[in-house]
C-alpha cells in the first residue's frame, strides 16, 4: 500500500512541480515585473479565480459559452467519426476508391480552415450548422488517415486464413479488419476529439455573430480590458481540450485491451512495454 | 478420407513465374496419397512457401496444374495467426463459424479440439496471455475443427523455442497417427522433415524446383530416441548430400 502510494507520489511530482513553478513565475510577472496600473495585462492567478469563476454573473456567461462550444465540438465530431470511418472503410475496399478520394482529403488538411470559415458563413449563415461544419473540416482527416491505415495493416497471413476460408468482403471486414484497426481509429479518433474542440473554439472566433461561444468570449474579452475574465476563458477552453483528450484516452485503453501496447509487464515496474 | 485412392494432393509441371520474370517454381510434379506424410526441406527462398501457397490455392500457377482431392484443407501458418481480441475457444471456433458450421456443432468440435491439444483449461484466455507454444497449439486445434483430410504445414514451428519445437512435433504425430490426414510439411530443419515424415522431399533454389526425394521407412510412433539411431543419422546425412548438391552457393570447407 504504501509501495503503490510511494510510486503515485513519483508520478505526479514532477508535473505538480513544474506548476508550482509556473504560478510562482505568474506571480512573480503579475506583481514585480508589471506595474499595479499595467496589471491588467497579467491579472495574478487568484485575481481570475475570483472574477471569473467566483462572480455568478461572470461564471454564468463563461459556462453557457463552454456549453454552446462543447455542443458544437462533440456535434462535429461525431459527423466526423461517423463520415470519416465511412470513407475509410470505402477506400480499404478498393484502391480506385482510395485513388479517387484521397489527395481531396489529404487537400482539406492542408486547406486553411479559416480561409473556409467567411465562405462557410457566407453560405450556412452563422449558426450552429456552420460551425458544426468548421469542426467537421478539421476533424475529419485525422480519423480517415487512422482508420485506413489500421484497415490496411492487418497481418497478411491473417487474410491468408479468411481467404482459405472463403470468407466474403463483409465477413472479412467484420471480423476481421474493423477489431483488427481498432486501436489505430481510436487513435484517430483522439486526434480528431482534440481538432474538434480547436475548430469549435477556432470556428466561433472567427463567426463572430449569433449565440457566443468560448471563441468569441475570448475575441471580446482583451477588447474590453476585461483581462481575468480572458484568463478564464482562455482556461476553460484549454481544460475542455484536455479532458475530452484524456476521455478518449480512456475509451481506447478499455477498448483494446488485448492490443500489445496496452500489455503491462510486472518486471518493468507497471510501466508500459 | 478420400478412400477412392485418388491422390490426396498433385502437381503436374507447376511453375510460378512473378511478372517481373523471376521464376519461383519450375517444373514441379508431385503427388500425396491420401494419410501420407510429406515433408519438403530446402533453403530459404527456394520457394518453399509458394509451393505450399499453391496447394492450399492461395495462389494460382503460371504453369502446369494444381489437383486436389478434398475440399477438407487444413493450413498451419509459420506464425499462429490468431485473432487477438478473441478468447483461445472463439479463435477455435473461428474456422468453422467462417465456413458456416452450425453454432452447437462448432462449439462441441473447438471444445474436442482443444481437449486434444490439451488446452481446455485456457479456453477463455486471450491469445497475447499464452506461450508461443501454446498459441501453436491454439492454432493446430483451429485447423482440427475442419477434420482436415489434407494438412498443410508452413514452417510451423519457425518461431518457437527447440524443447517446444519437438514438443509440438511429438503432438503432431499424435494426432496424424489418430485422424490419419496427408500432410505436407514445409520446414528448413533436415531432421525435423526426416523425424515427422514417410517421405523427404529436397528442393534447390534459384529457380525453386525439386532435385530429390528420400523415403523415410522409420515405423511410427517415432520416439524422440530415434534420433540418435544409425538409420535416422543415415537418412539425414542423404537429405542433407542432397540439398547440397543443388544449392547454388554452396560453401566449400576445406578438410
Amino acid at each position: 500500500m504504501t509501495r503503490v502510494l510511494t510510486r503515485q507520489a513519483r508520478r505526479l511530482a514532477p508535473p505538480a512541480a513544474v506548476a508550482a513553478l509556473v504560478l510562482a513565475a505568474w506571480y512573480f510577472g503579475s506583481y514585480v515585473l508589471i506595474d499595479a496600473d499595467r496589471r491588467f495585462l497579467l491579472p495574478a492567478p487568484h485575481e481570475v479565480v475570483k472574477v471569473g469563476f467566483g462572480d455568478p454573473a461572470n461564471l454564468a456567461e463563461l459556462l453557457a459559452a463552454l456549453r454552446l462550444s462543447a455542443e458544437v465540438a462533440v456535434t462535429g465530431l461525431v459527423c466526423a467519426a461517423v463520415l470519416g470511418l465511412a470513407l475509410a472503410i470505402l477506400m480499404s475496399q478498393a484502391r480506385w476508391v482510395e485513388r479517387s478520394l484521397y489527395p481531396y482529403a489529404v487537400a482539406l488538411q492542408t486547406v486553411p480552415v479559416l480561409a473556409l470559415v467567411p465562405l462557410l458563413g457566407f453560405w450556412f449563415g452563422f449558426g450552429f450548422s456552420s460551425r458544426v461544419l468548421t469542426c467537421v473540416l478539421i476533424a475529419l482527416f485525422p480519423i480517415v488517415a487512422n482508420s485506413l491505415f489500421g484497415l490496411r495493416s492487418v497481418d497478411p497471413a491473417l487474410h491468408d486464413l479468411f481467404t482459405l476460408h472463403r470468407a466474403g468482403r463483409l465477413t472479412r471486414l467484420v471480423k476481421l479488419q474493423l477489431p483488427a484497426a481498432l486501436p489505430a481509429i481510436l487513435t484517430g479518433l483522439r486526434i480528431s476529439a482534440g481538432a474538434a474542440v480547436i475548430g469549435a473554439i477556432v470556428g466561433d472566433f472567427f463567426f463572430q455573430q449569433g449565440e457566443p461561444g468560448l471563441g468569441q468570449l475570448i475575441y471580446v474579452y482583451p477588447r474590453r480590458l476585461q483581462s481575468e475574465m480572458l484568463f478564464a476563458a482562455v482556461f476553460l477552453a484549454s481544460a475542455f481540450g484536455v479532458i475530452v483528450f484524456w476521455l478518449f484516452g480512456i475509451l481506447a485503453r478499455q477498448a483494446t485491451s488485448w492490443h500489445s501496447s496496452q500489455h503491462r509487464r510486472p518486471d518493468t515496474g507497471g510501466a508500459p512495454r | 478420407m478420400t478412400d477412392d485412392g485418388r491422390p490426396a494432393l498433385t502437381m503436374e509441371a507447376v511453375g510460378v513465374r512473378y511478372p517481373g520474370g523471376t521464376v519461383a517454381l519450375d517444373g514441379v510434379t508431385l503427388s500425396l496419397a491420401p494419410g501420407e506424410f510429406t515433408a519438403v526441406v530446402g533453403p530459404s527462398g527456394c520457394g518453399k512457401s509458394t509451393l505450399l501457397r499453391l496447394a492450399a490455392g492461395l495462389l494460382k500457377p503460371t504453369a502446369g496444374t494444381v489437383g486436389r482431392a478434398t475440399e477438407r484443407l487444413g493450413f498451419v501458418f509459420q506464425d499462429s495467426t490468431l485473432l487477438p481480441w478473441r478468447s483461445v475457444r472463439r479463435n477455435v471456433e473461428l474456422a468453422g463459424e467462417l465456413t458456416g458450421v452450425p453454432a452447437r456443432e462448432r462449439r462441441d468440435r473447438a471444445g474436442e479440439a482443444l481437449r486434444r491439444v490439451g488446452l481446455s483449461h485456457v479456453a477463455d484466455a486471450l491469445p497475447g496471455t499464452l506461450s508461443g507454444g501454446m498459441r501453436m497449439r491454439v492454432s493446430l486445434a483451429r485447423t482440427l475443427t475442419g477434420r482436415p483430410d489434407l494438412m498443410l504445414f508452413d514452417e510451423p514451428f519457425g518461431s518457437v523455442d527447440e524443447i517446444t519445437r519437438g514438443r509440438l512435433g511429438d503432438d503432431l504425430q499424435e494426432l496424424f497417427a489418430a485422424d490419419g490426414f496427408a500432410g505436407l510439411l514445409v520446414t528448413h530443419s533436415v531432421a525435423e522433415a526426416v523425424y515427422l515424415s514417410q517421405r523427404v522431399l529436397v528442393m534447390a533454389d534459384r529457380p525453386g524446383r525439386l532435385v530429390g526425394e528420400v523415403a523415410v521407412p522409420l515405423p511410427y510412433p517415432r520416439r524422440p530416441e530415434v534420433r540418435f539411431s544409425p538409420a535416422f543419422t543415415e537418412l539425414t546425412s542423404q537429405v542433407t548430400a542432397l540439398l547440397q548438391g543443388g544449392t547454388a552457393d554452396r560453401i566449400e570447407v576445406a578438410a
